[in-house]
């Protein structure tokens, strides 16, 4: 493994985790049609808790775990419960003023989260020495593969036909018989959780976390990455991350050779060719680099 | 089997229904209007997606006043829009498995079999997305999914609005058809008041949210071959 040591294997595991972030907004996004603008504050969310479980009370990695993503859960619903009914736009405000609420709440509850200074060290779940960031990738790795898995499984299950018909048509799907604030509420909840569990397996990668993490700036880049990808396609997102994430923040950075003085403007400038491909992308090709393999009669 | 009382609805403050009181036993009920006398409003009060202002309906003897669309929808009722009938982004397959979810007293398969049985045309289009079909064909999944939802009410929502005469015909002759042999009450709104008469029972003509009159088809038929119409 002597290829996949040090950086290299901690820029792929967070290449995997923006992966799965992305899946997870294809899932809430092109099955259900709620548009999740606060990613982060879910993400952010699990992280923190996860984090002052383990710092502040000393739990162990497993208990942990599920204690931050059942408190995620239960926010996710209590957000559910206000904003899921409202229409399009106002879910899409709701979800990001809850992200900017985290990020201010990490800000401000110096008592707990030590404001800007940062939370940590968060400790990794077992010790292999060397190559105990391996087995960690590799554990990652698993749970996104678990991801595609059910999300692929989701969309032809009679449950995913539920949710995609609920998003077509929801007062249709109402007068066939179905509750579908009540599936949208248990749906949004789930993803949320699993926002929220990528949230917590970051910790111990970041070993350190602080506010500015984050930002409303993972939301936009995720969101990006799925339009770029094909935001209908089960693999829309990891090809978005891989052309932008993947692309910018990695390759470019440690693989490119920058003169030092302009180095410092790749994170800057890379904002503003995501967004040069964002609008290329949805004036040439409007379902992403993926597009849609059976062209969809009405969009 | 469906008894209304005194209901009044409307869209915000706006009321469109003004004290509508009927019932519908066991048969076809026409109800005819003109634009705006609303016919759509009525429909969508009884499946409960617009709610009611005032008054009660009884649904086979239980008050559905205070229930919400879906569980209207579990009792058995069925309700097909005018607008927005079909899932457009999932196939007609899809569309029509979509309504067999809740109820169970017939397998899916037995389900499917009838509803091709009734619409073949529908058959030959399974796997194409329902977005991409025409107006009737798209009325015809509608209509196919009600069925798979062994609904003892039909609500059908102007059904033939834009379609051409082959299929209007068509059309008729299958909710004829369905009532005989299904055993479903059917409640059509609709403003091709001579096709109505053909198949109808009972009609019911709406004007500004009244009820102008309700007749029995037969007699409405005779009295009007008296006054000289020609049917």
């Amino acid at each position: 493994m002597g290829l996949l040591s040090g950086y290299v294997i901690y820029s792929l595991s967070f290449l995997l985790i923006y992966i799965a972030l992305a899946t997870i907004l294809h899932l809430q996004f092109s099955i259900t049609g709620i548009v999740n603008f606060g990613l982060v504050g879910f993400w952010g969310l699990g992280m923190y808790l996860f984090a002052l479980l383990q710092t502040k009370l000393a739990l162990p990695f497993l208990p942990a775990l599920i204690l931050a993503c059942a408190l995620v859960g239960m926010t996710a619903l209590l957000l559910g419960r206000v904003i899921l009914n409202l229409d399009g736009q106002a879910i899409l405000v709701g979800t990001l003023a809850f992200a900017t609420i985290i990020e201010y709440l990490t800000t401000t509850e110096k008592w707990a989260t030590n404001g800007v200074m940062g939370l940590g060290t968060i400790k990794m779940p077992f010790d292999f020495g060397r190559s105990t960031d391996q087995v960690f990738f590799l554990l990652i790795l698993l749970c996104l593969v678990l991801l595609i898995l059910y999300t692929a499984k989701l969309k032809t299950s009679p449950y995913g036909r539920l949710l995609l018909s609920i998003k077509d048509n929801e007062v249709l799907a109402q007068s066939l018989g179905k509750p579908t604030f009540r599936h949208k509420i248990i749906f949004f909840t789930f993803t949320c959780i699993l926002i929220g569990f990528f949230g917590a397996l970051s910790a111990p990668l970041y070993n350190y976390i602080f506010p500015r993490m984050i930002g409303p700036g993972v939301t936009f880049t995720i969101w990006i990455a799925l339009m770029l990808g094909g935001r209908t396609r089960l693999l829309g997102g990891m090809i978005g991350i891989v052309a932008t994430v993947g692309l910018f923040d990695y390759f470019i950075e440690t693989v490119v050779p920058i003169p030092t003085q302009y180095a410092e403007m790749v994170p800057n400038f890379k904002f503003a060719l995501y967004g040069l491909m964002l609008i290329l992308i949805l004036m040439f090709r409007p379902l992403g680099i993926l597009g849609d393999k059976k062209k969809e009669g009405v969009k | 089997m469906l008894k209304i009382n005194n209901i009044r609805s409307g869209y915000g403050d706006v009321e469109v229904l003004h004290d509508l009181t009927f019932d519908v036993k066991h048969e076809i009920y026409a109800i005819l209007g003109a634009n705006g006398a609303g016919k759509t409003t009525l429909m969508k009060t009884i499946a409960k997606v617009l709610p009611l202002n005032g008054g009660e309906i009884h649904f086979k003897g239980e008050n559905i006043s205070g229930l919400t669309s879906y569980q209207v929808a579990a009792k058995g009722l069925a309700f097909v829009p005018q607008e927005g009938n079909v899932f457009p982004t999932m196939t007609v397959m899809e569309n029509l498995s979509i309504g067999c979810v809740l109820q169970g007293k017939k397998s899916k398969k037995e389900k499917l079999e009838e509803v091709f049985d009734v619409f073949p045309d529908i058959y030959e289009r399974i796997n194409q997305k329902a977005g991409s079909l025409s107006g009737g064909e798209a009325q015809m999944v509608a209509f196919g999914r009600a069925l798979m939802q062994e609904s003892e009410l039909l609500l059908l929502d102007e059904p033939t609005a834009g379609l051409s005469p082959k299929y209007v015909d068509m059309f008729f002759n299958k909710v004829k058809e369905i009532h005989e042999k299904k055993n479903v009450s059917i409640i059509i709104s609709e403003q091709n008041a001579a096709k109505a008469l053909e198949i109808a029972d009972k009609i019911m003509v709406l004007n500004l949210g009244k009820i102008h009159f309700i007749e029995d088809c037969a007699k409405c038929v005779l009295s009007m071959i008296q006054e000289g119409y020609r049917i």
